[in-house]
């Protein structure tokens, strides 16, 4: 914080805000690492504690939530004190809904832990890591109100959605290839869609640091690099996706 | 690769005239990985909504310097204020926001060792020339004070006094014009059936409204309100507010606050001013979420050391 306000109980509450949201990014991180490695090892345990671990997440929520109001009910706050309580709020719920995807992402492994193994298996770890960091990243942008560094990572996310249209071919081809494979590779499809998520909810947080730390919105357009919605067969060199 | 098939199975190939629509390609080429505009663009020129079109400039302050025997009380001052808008000054005691409203209808000729300089040009006449007349001045930039200053006479009387000051009407003529200010200042329901009675007999906030009935009596065209709300309790603060945005289809009006959230609800702009020095001027709300200027957003915010 640039200096501190005149009243030292509002700069408490404001801290207060910020530990709140900085203790839901490192559990909402934690989480995504708990439901990678219950897929990973097809370990119930691990997926019981991360779908049990949300709860934890939701409560940090709430807490924002009333702070927020009393925030605002209470200081009539202006100007950055403002963008700041309005971009809690906003990274409040964006975490939530991340913990919520780890959540979903570890309840299918208890399912996918039922079917046998199949080989796209290896590509929800990579993916998973990958929003990990994506998430850590992004809280410290906003720990440090850095707009540059929040930004960089909004950019990264273009590389997880290549990962999932990737990963979205890879598992057609193996249902094709064998109907068996259909259950597994369903709930991996919905896993790597989660995690997908997990990356465009990490953009909108980005953005909300650029308004946080600017004032003004982000209007740049977000390269997408998400083509799934396009996508019909897999095919190898006659794919004719490009040309849809 | 369904494209063919659509034309295949048409029937008919579609006539002439039909504009063909170009087939947009979903996926667009690869882009190049850019950074975003890091530098985000703050409108720093004059603000630019609220009709700009309409926007006529009542009144426009240049290099204005304002004396308190040897203290420079006014660094230098250049802001313009519209008409039928209302412009909130803001600033922590002794910024020169009070001086600089004082300076609009030159009140402070009323005391020795006060002097101006620079130019205040209203319709494009300075009224700081030495030969405009202070009269027609007050009566055409009226001006409310913090404190009510009712004077001790019957409210009808305190309402009357300006006008029988500058103008002779037939008594119903005059009737009329005090029931109008009444009306227009949102007291005449209150004070109707007790006009005789003497002004300072009325509460506190009624007080005030009675001020900016006798102000806007005389039909003048910029209204300074200097802390008009200070003194009044919240009731009767919301009145006044809801007063000023009412009045401010007529007049061009200045209202000087300490009350943050007061100019921020009732102003169109607002000026930060910091030891004599204008140091931002904008648009209400861009003052407000995200002022420009370091210091006017250590101000609003609380953090002035």
């Amino acid at each position: 914080m640039a200096s501190e306000h005149i009243i030292k109980s509002y700069d408490e509450e404001l801290r207060r805000l910020d530990n709140t949201i900085t203790q839901m990014g490192g559990l909402a991180e934690s989480q995504l690492a708990t439901a990678i490695d219950a897929v990973v090892r097809r370990d119930s345990l691990l997926a019981t504690r991360a779908v049990e671990g949300d709860v934890e997440i939701d409560e940090l929520d709430r807490e924002v939530e009333t702070l927020v109001v009393r925030l605002l009910a209470l200081r009539q706050p202006l100007a950055r004190d403002l963008r700041q309580i309005v971009a809690s709020l906003k990274i409040s719920a964006d975490l939530e809904r991340i913990g919520d995807y780890a959540a979903n992402v570890a309840k299918r492994s208890l399912a996918l832990a039922l079917t046998p193994p199949v080989r796209p298996v290896h590509a929800i770890p990579r993916m998973g890591s990958f929003c990990q960091h994506m998430v850590k990243d992004i809280l410290d942008a906003y720990v440090a109100r850095d707009a540059d560094r929040a930004m960089s990572v909004w950019l990264r996310d273009e590389e997880l959605d290549e990962m999932y249209t990737s990963l979205f071919r890879e598992l057609l081809t193996y249902m094709i290839e064998d109907p068996r494979n259909i259950t597994a590779c369903t709930h991996l499809l919905f896993m790597a869609k989660n995690l997908e998520r997990v990356g465009d909810l990490t953009t909108n947080i980005g953005e909300t640091i650029y308004f946080f730390v600017h004032g003004v919105p982000l209007t740049q357009m977000r390269p997408k690099r998400d083509r799934t919605s396009m996508q019909t067969e897999p095919g190898g060199e006659d794919d004719h996706t490009e040309e849809l | 690769m369904t494209m063919d098939y659509s034309d295949a199975t048409a029937p008919t190939p579609p006539p002439k005239s039909v504009p063909v629509k170009p087939v947009s390609d979903p996926m667009p080429p690869r882009q190049a990985k850019t950074l975003p505009n890091l530098t985000p663009q703050i409108a720093t020129a004059a603000p630019a909504t609220t009709a700009a079109a309409k926007l006529v400039v009542k009144c426009e302050v240049r290099d204005l310097r304002f004396y308190y025997k040897q203290f420079e009380a006014l660094k230098g001052i250049n802001l313009t204020l519209h008409d039928k808008r209302v412009t909130a000054f803001i600033g922590p005691s002794g910024c020169g926001k009070s001086t600089l409203l004082r300076v609009l209808n030159r009140i402070y000729e009323l005391y020795p060792d006060q002097r101006a300089k620079g130019e205040v040009l209203v319709d494009g006449r300075n009224i700081l020339d030495p030969g405009q007349d202070l009269n027609l001045l007050r009566a055409k930039i009226g001006m409310v004070f913090q404190k009510p200053t009712p004077f001790p006479m019957s409210i009808y009387d305190n309402v009357a006094f300006g006008i029988r000051l500058y103008e002779t009407l037939r008594s119903r003529e005059l009737d009329e014009r005090v029931e109008e200010a009444l009306q227009r200042a949102a007291l005449w329901n209150e004070v109707k059936d007790k006009l005789r009675q003497s002004g300072l007999s009325l509460s506190g906030g009624q007080q005030q409204r009675l001020c900016i009935a006798r102000a806007i009596a005389v039909k003048p065209e910029i209204l300074l309100l200097d802390e008009p709300a200070s003194a009044l309790d919240p009731i009767s603060t919301q009145r006044i507010e809801e007063l000023i945005a009412e009045l401010k289809s007529d007049y061009c009006i200045v209202i000087v606050t300490h009350n943050m959230q007061q100019a921020a609800r009732s102003s169109d702009y607002t000026a930060f001013m910091y030891l004599g020095s204008l140091i931002e001027f904008d648009e209400t709300e861009a003052i407000f979420t995200h002022p420009s200027q370091k210091q006017t957003e250590d101000y609003i915010t609380g953090r002035f050391g």
